[in-house]
């Protein structure tokens, strides 16, 4: 790690304001970024991140905001993310900004497709891209369709699309959310030699590993103010999580386990495939959900974690053999049928399976529960009104009111607007599904908190997490899948990541029976 | 959410300003425009086209289009009209016969949309073609009046018909004091629950609409009176609005629209939603259909004829997005009352038909256009 003090700054922002309505997002932000150097952007969800990213790539447009942009000490009026792009600044989105039906190559090369007597040269395209990829390790092939690529893969695509733009400045926002580790090594990797080569990037995850690892230095936001900068090497994870929280966590995982009841869902050698007549994607799943426990399902990704909780709740794949009961009488596979018997899903993809992003947080939280207040089809508003109230407080959704459209809210409020909606129909079980991923440390804490909460009301919880500390933190069991089966059954001290990982790579045999308890 | 409200009064009052607008081109042409006579003409031949335009609007806002309704409301008053004169069935009766075969026909369409997975695009426009078909074998390609030898009958009185002025005024009373006791409960209760409450935009907005209401009371009252139709789309718009605002199978409409995936994940029976959104329209298409053959006084191969598309561009010029979750009655009335003022404008101007269309068109995409700026400078600000 080179130390950037000293050197021209290459991008800064200063007393940067961003008001939207009467809710100020930004209250006057500092921020530089020097020449050669990664800068780590850290702070919970709503903290302005994602606004001043906004903001510095002109996609809210000079004159929308206060004060001062500035590129190599040059003044910016960006009305639009071209005039940021023609400086050399290149953001990396949180959503993937990707054509799925189109190739690597046709997307990194879209809107600037090299021509041959007019038509799109395809051979040019297809190897710059190869080169490009290959140059910068990129393990996927130029001509694959996106469609067929994971996620992982797909942001490192959208990555190569920004290198081909040869940016001075790279802003990256959470770009290893959905990615392996092998992926973030790649990406790390990439990060490092482009600073070597005098590009400049701000990098933005809420995984602080990743932040000291890479940054040489770290902003942290909060509430939309710079909190503190601070030269990476000089400081540790506690002091960040702290500047970002504004107090000190020192328990991530609050689990307070509660005696377990009886038993509430019964699955039993249950195998779907997605299709009819398709090869199983899930074989002989049985377990057992009692009344006020967590019961953790881990598995590396494409292990059948998600498609277990949808098949579960009716969305998704088709039974071939097997049984689930809700206290002994058949769970219904449809979502409509599943709540009124008391399970609800929250879903992982919150913008595609979660909210209705044009409607109000009040007309989401209430979706799911309408039936309780409209019993002959004629909704009581004044009830649900007040019932929405409720729960935007206790829930801590930040929003100037519930009738704040929910699509204008950060991700961590977004996810509380999902998890309230569940919770609003009082179930029984609640299927949760990655509920914490790419949110901060303090909304996560509070997401904790409201499992001990429903567990200690005699909820049974069942929690799919894709990171080992989350899970072995907040679960009183854990079943580990590996390729659509049981790879294992984990309880109290048997539990451990080498453990817990062991059994995630179990090559696909007759696995155990978990055991009874 | 101040942004939202301002935007939406914006919306609803830029569309009264162009309807003002237009009016006045019209009257300034031609001073009859604005005679109770010409009035109490567009308001029986506005009827059908909003009556129609409002089922629709169930259609869009879960993101579905409904391109059979102009034929299907062809067949529906034609069925009606062959009962009639052809059957001796007593008109109550073939009007009532008719209405549930077109709920029926719409309810299998609807079926077939959400179990087989076929966009309503194309099964709609199957229904298209296949009512035409159907509608001209019903008639036998004749001219079926609504009624025998000029007698009258429950199905020739809907656009003949006219409420006796005191009458008239009596029901616009009634509205307005409901209209002012509505608007000032809702306000009450958003104050109660500390929600934005702008008491003097509500206050105008029903003063407004209360003036214009007595306004065009007073005028038709000049002519014949209030006539039935009028009474029929006013009966129409509030049931709509009312399932649309106030009941749960409104909410999922427009939960439908704005994300399906996430709608059935939320526990929205989408489909059986979807189904009952159809069915309805069968209602409507069964209601504008009498009312469209009843002004015409017989069913004949042309009744109906492009109103589908009447229907769908009063919808847009109302600020219904074609890709669902957004649109509201009071906004599509205005959408049709623009498409209706303008054609009957046109007519008294004696433009030929070749004018009418073009004007028609350029006026729908102006609109639409006029409308995604006003979207697009609201949601930056």
């Amino acid at each position: 790690m080179g130390s950037p003090e000293g050197r021209e700054p290459v991008l800064e922002a200063r007393g940067l304001v961003k008001r939207f309505g009467q809710v100020l997002a930004l209250r006057g932000v500092d921020f530089d970024l020097r020449h050669a150097e990664v800068h780590a952007l850290c702070g919970e969800n709503g903290a302005g991140k994602s606004t001043l990213i906004k903001t510095l790539s002109g996609l809210y447009p000079y004159g929308s905001y206060e004060g001062e942009i500035l590129m190599s000490g040059q003044v910016q009026r960006f009305a639009a993310i071209a005039d940021s792009e023609k400086s050399g600044l290149s953001v990396i989105h949180q959503e993937l900004a990707l054509v799925p039906e189109m190739t690597v190559a046709e997307n990194v090369f879209l809107g600037h497709e090299p021509l041959r007597f007019g038509a799109v040269d395809h051979d040019r395209m297809l190897g710059e891209t190869d080169k490009l990829l290959s140059r910068w390790g990129i393990d996927v092939s130029a001509n694959a369709t996106i469609a067929d690529l994971g996620v992982g893969q797909r942001q490192l695509v959208e990555i190569a699309k920004a290198l081909r733009k040869e940016s001075k400045v790279l802003i990256l926002d959470e770009p290893s959310a959905a990615l392996t580790d092998k992926e973030v090594a790649t990406l790390l990797a990439i990060v490092r030699e482009l600073r070597s080569r005098g590009v400049s990037s701000v990098y933005i995850s809420h995984r602080l590993e990743e932040v000291f690892a890479l940054s040489d230095r770290i902003t942290v936001l909060r509430d939309g103010q710079t909190v503190v900068t601070l030269d990476t090497a000089k400081t540790d994870r506690a002091a960040i999580i702290a500047h970002m929280v504004g107090r000190e966590i020192d328990n991530l995982f609050p689990r307070r386990r509660s005696e377990p009841g009886k038993s509430l869902l019964t699955v039993k050698g249950l195998s779907v495939a997605e299709r009819r007549g398709e090869k199983a994607r899930l074989s002989d799943v049985s377990f057992d959900l009692r009344q006020g426990e967590v019961l953790g399902i881990g598995g590396l990704m494409g292990a059948g974690r998600s498609e277990l909780l949808m098949h579960l709740f009716g969305v998704w794949g088709d039974r071939m053999t097997g049984s689930v009961e809700l206290e002994k009488a058949p769970l219904a596979q449809a979502p409509s049928a599943c709540i009124e018997q008391g399970v609800v899903l929250v879903t992982e993809d919150r913008k595609r399976y979660g909210l209705v992003l044009n409607q109000t947080v009040g007309f989401n939280l209430s979706l799911s529960a309408i039936d309780e207040f409209s019993p002959h089809g004629f909704v009581d508003r004044d009830r649900e009104l007040k019932r929405n109230a409720e729960y935007v407080d206790s829930m801590r959704i930040k929003c100037s009111g519930q009738e704040t459209v929910a699509g204008t809210l950060s991700g961590g409020n977004q996810q509380k607007i999902v998890l309230g909606k569940a919770l609003m129909t009082k179930p029984k079980v609640v299927l949760l599904d990655e509920p914490t991923r790419g949110i901060d440390v303090g909304a996560k804490y509070e997401i904790y908190e409201l499992i001990n909460d429903l567990t200690a009301q005699g909820v049974a919880v069942l929690l799919v997490s894709s990171e080992l500390p989350e899970l072995i933190g907040m679960s009183d069991r854990i079943l580990m899948l590996a390729e659509g089966r049981i790879g294992g059954s984990f309880e109290g001290n048997q539990i451990s990541q080498e453990a817990l990982l062991a059994a995630a790579m179990r090559p696909s045999q007759r696995a155990p029976h978990p055991e009874e308890t | 959410m101040t942004a939202t409200q301002a935007k939406v009064g914006l919306r609803d009052f830029s569309m009264l300003i162009a309807l003002v607008l237009i009016s006045c081109v019209f009257w300034l042409m031609d001073p009859t425009f604005l005679s109770a006579r010409n009035l109490s003409q567009l308001a029986i031949e506005l009827s059908a086209t909003a009556v129609l335009s409002l089922g629709m609007l169930l259609i869009i806002v879960p993101g579905h289009i409904d391109l059979s309704v102009g034929s299907g409301l062809g067949l529906v008053g034609g069925l009606a009209a062959v009962l009639i004169t052809g059957h001796g069935v007593s008109a109550p009766l073939a009007l009532l016969v008719s209405a549930v075969v077109s709920v029926v026909i719409y309810a299998a369409m609807g079926a077939m949309i959400v179990k087989e997975k076929i966009p309503s695009f194309i099964i709609t426009l199957g229904g298209l073609l296949v009512f035409k078909g159907v509608h001209w074998l019903v008639i036998g390609n004749s001219t079926i009046p609504v009624v025998t030898g000029g007698s009258q009958n429950l199905y020739s009185i809907l656009t003949t018909y006219y409420l006796p002025p005191a009458l008239g005024y009596v029901l616009a009373a009634a509205i307005v004091v409901l209209l002012g006791l509505a608007a000032w409960n809702n306000l009450k209760k958003r104050k109660a629950r500390k929600l934005e409450a702008d008491t003097e935009a509500a206050f105008l907005r029903w003063f407004l609409s209360a003036q214009l209401l007595v306004l065009f009371v007073v005028v038709l009252n000049q002519y014949r009176g209030m006539p039935l139709s009028l009474l029929v789309l006013g009966a129409t718009a509030f049931v709509i609005h009312v399932i649309s605002q106030h009941f749960r199978f409104g909410r999922y409409l427009y939960a439908i629209g704005g994300n399906e995936e996430a709608a059935l994940v939320s526990g929205v029976p989408t489909g059986k939603v979807v189904v009952l959104a159809f069915a309805v329209m069968g209602v409507i298409v069964a209601i504008s259909g009498f009312l469209q053959t009843a002004f015409a006084g017989a069913s004949t191969t042309t009744t109906g004829a492009l109103m589908e598309l009447d229907a769908i561009a009063a919808c847009v010029i109302g600020g219904t997005s074609l890709k669902g979750g957004r649109g509201t009655v009071v906004g599509v009335l205005f959408g049709a009352l623009i498409m209706c003022v303008l054609l009957n404008g046109m007519t008294l101007l004696a433009l030929s038909p070749e004018m009418k269309f073009i004007a028609r068109g350029v006026v729908l995409a102006l609109a639409v256009w006029m409308d995604v700026r006003l979207s697009r400078s609201s949601a930056r600000a």
